[in-house]
């Protein structure tokens, strides 16, 4: 019983000071704007202003997203580029919010989804078309 | 009639009686002890923090680590086994939001969908 009750008090050291570690975020040092490849700086040209005043757990977790930039089609690059601005400037509470919707959205049936896609895209559609009428009425009634 | 039997009084009847028992049923009782003694002493398989083993014989762990420091091995291997768990599971979670993040910012869907 001796035996039982030392041991278990070594496997409680032993995990709090294992678990302590294990839990402790990937603190691996965030590299400065100048110290990026130049692959890296393509995938994330339009940080390059704010990057080096980002917190250090949001700029390693750009450079991961940066790893697929190569495999992305000239679409998805554009897309990634548009965005990449934006996302940044979203809290973490935020950005935690936008990942619980996307992984909802992705456990939708599939033709669930494509009806959502359809919606969108007609409500863009229909929002470019007014927003062109606008600024056409607009350049017609400023035209002497 | 009193049923009123004292237990010294049960315990003598009980002698007596046994002593009456013919030779065939005596034998077949110390077989049945013999047996019942032979199964309570047989090793039951499962796992026993001590390494000390039941059969009294000297584990092949006592003859390579001193008895002292087995616990702290077995504590040691344990914590590493829950550490590496921990490690890849928190590593698997990293991949993960890395992936639902490139997904949302190369989705075809606009990012206000996601974003409130």
């Amino acid at each position: 019983m001796k035996i039982i009750v030392f041991n278990i008090q070594g496997i409680t050291v032993c995990l709090l000071l294992l678990l302590g570690l294990a839990s402790s975020p990937c603190s691996a040092a965030a590299p400065s704007w100048r110290s990026l490849t130049p692959i890296q700086r393509e995938a994330l040209a339009p940080m390059d202003g704010p990057w080096d005043i980002l917190p250090e757990i949001q700029r390693n977790r750009l450079l991961e997203t940066a790893k697929h930039y190569p495999k992305m089609t000239p679409e998805q690059k554009k897309r990634y580029h548009d965005r990449l601005e934006k996302w940044s400037h979203l809290t973490p509470e935020q950005r935690e919010a936008a990942r619980k919707r996307y992984r909802a959205f992705n456990k939708l049936p599939a033709k669930e989804r494509e009806r959502i896609r359809q919606k969108l895209k007609a409500e863009q559609a229909s929002k470019a078309q007014q927003s062109a009428s606008g600024v056409s009425a607009t350049t017609v009634t400023n035209h002497p | 009639m009193t049923n009123s039997l004292s237990p010294e009084k049960i315990v003598q009847l009980l002698t007596k009686s046994t002593q009456q028992l013919d030779v065939a049923t005596l034998s077949a009782l110390a077989d049945a002890r013999q047996n019942a003694l032979k199964y309570q002493s047989a090793p039951v398989p499962g796992f026993t923090l001590n390494s000390a083993s039941a059969h009294g014989s000297v584990h092949w762990a006592d003859r390579f680590i001193p008895h002292s420091v087995q616990p702290w091995i077995a504590a040691g291997l344990l914590a590493a086994i829950l550490f590496a768990g921990t490690s890849y599971w928190q590593h698997l979670q990293e991949q993960q939001i890395d992936d639902t993040d490139v997904a949302i910012l190369t989705s075809d869907l606009p990012i206000e969908v996601f974003v409130n």
